[in-house]
């Protein structure tokens, strides 16, 4: 620690980080508790305490359905985004080659095309397929998954990039010099040593395309609404607190995954 | 270190084992690059193509080469304050993620102990990613006129009505929550990167914590905030579910309205003018600051 800070800046620097810290993590302890609440309209203080609110966000269909729907669709999302962002990861660490900086561009692009661009793009791109081919697209389970795996292929790559740059490869050099084949080589050795990359690659991509709205709001459709349409339909209408009982839910689910998550890399690199 | 050419050399002929890997970058990098190709930049350049067609209420589109759809925007005074209403929004909320983010990342860097830098980045992180819905309804259940921040007016004395549902003030305190995190992050890397032996030297040397601020560390953090900044406001720019939900119905901003267009009015072409134009305002935006904060800058370096 420092000795030039006097304790007065210290003390400004703690207050002001608690305030701020509150600001962002309180809200979402609010949700929580009022999840709880027994009072039939929401409002301040609590009469009670129930679980009331839990057993009835189960029984609405649309939020039991939207949760399934998308942790279906962010499953396979995860599961195409590794398929894809794996092997193009290795390919953009190891190899050097013209166009590099153009392919990593591109692969991240998904990233910064902001979200309701990307969704309206795709979804007339869709619409318009559909015009030409009689096949629908849009408002189906395939259609969901190109968009959430979209979302979650840049995040891949990003994180198992990471983490193959900081690999030693002299392993990879003895298994070849004893004449292992390449493959060999990738599922015996690199992919074991980068596990950890991977692993935190598929829960975060998870993640990002759980939590994902501008795309989807553009593609779901009857019986294939993911959890966060839901949410926001229902909010155009009602506050009550079955939201904080699917919120709280939401928040908990997401918050063991990240927890897990930064066990295999820190989080603030994802960043 | 290896040095690898791509190799295209895969002719059957040759058997031998090799000692490098033979797989080659474009069979790695081909899936992945085309599903981003057709999944997003083939949609986008359809996207600008169509910004150009005509809107027929019958037949959706019709294909022309106009530019009606942008004129639309320039012509009708609507669109424009919903543009600028978007950009001032994000300007003022982006200003007050940057005053209230700067002190969070510098306790974090200075003044945490490692454990507690961790844990707390974690406490960060997670709202981040909960997801704007979420985190746009917590704000609703506190915001409104019966929530909870209403009630601890009330509790204190204060019997007014709250009015924060469905105002500007409400969509700034909803749009600055969920960008702060962003901002405190990105941030702390650049802080991470700042020897502290500097602010330790300006101090030895007589100067105030905050001259040392001022001449020392946000000269070399200006890169870091550059970033940070420029990611609120474009994240801003592009926000959806905040000011739907917490502005409600008649609170316009241009997500929202690019949205209205290409899925409910069905107007494709218009709605894809107005993407673009969104796109571009923010591009400029984001590109006039940067190249006169660089140039700043430089001047600041020397």
């Amino acid at each position: 620690m420092t000795t030039n800070t006097s304790t007065g800046i210290r003390f400004a620097y703690g207050a002001m980080s608690a305030v701020i810290l509150g600001f962002i993590v309180l809200p979402l302890v609010g949700v929580i508790w009022m999840s709880f609440f027994s009072n039939k309209i929401l409002a301040f203080p609590p009469q009670g305490y129930t679980f009331d609110w839990y057993a009835r966000a189960f029984a609405a269909q649309e939020f039991r359905e939207g949760f399934i729907v998308s942790f279906e669709t962010s499953l396979i999302a995860m599961a195409t985004s590794l398929v894809l962002g794996v092997p193009a990861s290795l390919a953009l660490v190891r190899y050097n080659f013209p166009g590099r900086e153009i392919i990593t561009n591109i692969l991240m692009s998904p990233m910064i095309v902001p979200g309701i661009v990307g969704g309206s793009a795709l979804f007339v791109f869709f619409l318009e397929i559909e015009m030409l081919t009689g096949v629908q697209i849009a408002g189906t389970a395939p259609g969901l998954i190109i968009a959430h795996a979209l979302i979650a292929l840049p995040w891949t790559v990003r994180l198992v990039s990471t983490s193959l740059i900081g690999m030693n490869r002299s392993v990879e050099e003895a298994a070849y010099s004893l004449g292992a084949s390449a493959m060999t080589v990738f599922f015996r050795i690199t992919l074991p040593i980068i596990k950890p990359g991977i692993i935190a690659g598929a829960l975060f991509s998870f993640v990002v395309s759980f939590i994902d709205l501008e795309k989807s709001i553009f593609l779901v459709g009857p019986g294939k609404t993911t959890l966060q349409i839901a949410l926001i339909n229902y909010l155009e209408w009602n506050l009550d607190s079955t939201i904080g009982a699917v919120a709280t839910v939401q928040i908990v689910l997401i918050t063991v995954l990240l927890l897990v998550t930064d066990r295999y890399a820190k989080l603030n690199r994802a960043f | 270190m290896t040095s690898q050419a791509v190799a295209i050399d895969t002719s059957p002929m040759n058997e031998q084992p090799k000692p490098r890997p033979n797989m080659t970058a474009p069979t790695l990098l081909g899936p992945a690059t085309i599903f981003v190709v057709l999944g997003l930049l083939a949609p986008l350049a359809l996207m600008f193509r169509n910004s150009f067609n005509r809107y027929d209420p019958r037949e959706l589109m019709v294909s022309a080469f106009t530019l009606e759809n942008y004129a639309r925007f320039f012509q009708d005074e609507f669109y424009q304050e919903v543009l600028f209403r978007t950009v001032w929004i994000s300007a003022l909320s982006t200003l007050i993620c940057l005053i209230a983010g700067f002190p969070l990342a510098y306790f974090l860097v200075r003044q945490a102990s490692d454990r507690l830098k961790s844990k707390l980045l974690i406490l960060i992180i997670v709202p981040l990613l909960i997801g704007n819905a979420v985190r746009t309804a917590a704000w609703m259940l506190i915001l409104n006129d019966q929530g909870m921040l209403a009630a601890f007016l009330r509790m204190s004395g204060y019997t007014g009505s709250l009015g924060l549902m469905y105002s500007t003030t409400g969509v700034v305190i909803g749009l600055v929550s969920v960008l702060l995190p962003f901002m405190v992050i990105t941030l702390h890397s650049v802080l991470e990167s700042i020897d502290r032996n500097l602010e330790d030297a300006a101090a030895s040397l007589g100067a105030g914590h905050l001259t040392a601020l001022r001449r020392i560390v946000l000269p070399l953090a200006l890169p870091g905030i550059l970033a940070g900044t420029l990611l609120c406001f474009i994240l801003s720019m592009n926000a959806y579910a905040t000011p739907v939900l917490i502005g409600g119905p008649k609170f316009h901003m241009m997500a929202p309205t690019v949205y209205q267009q290409v899925s409910k009015a069905m107007n494709w072409p218009f709605g894809s003018a107005l993407a673009f134009i969104l796109m571009a305002v923010t591009l400029a935006l984001t590109v006039g600051a940067s190249s006169i904060v660089q140039r700043r800058y430089r001047r600041w370096a020397e």
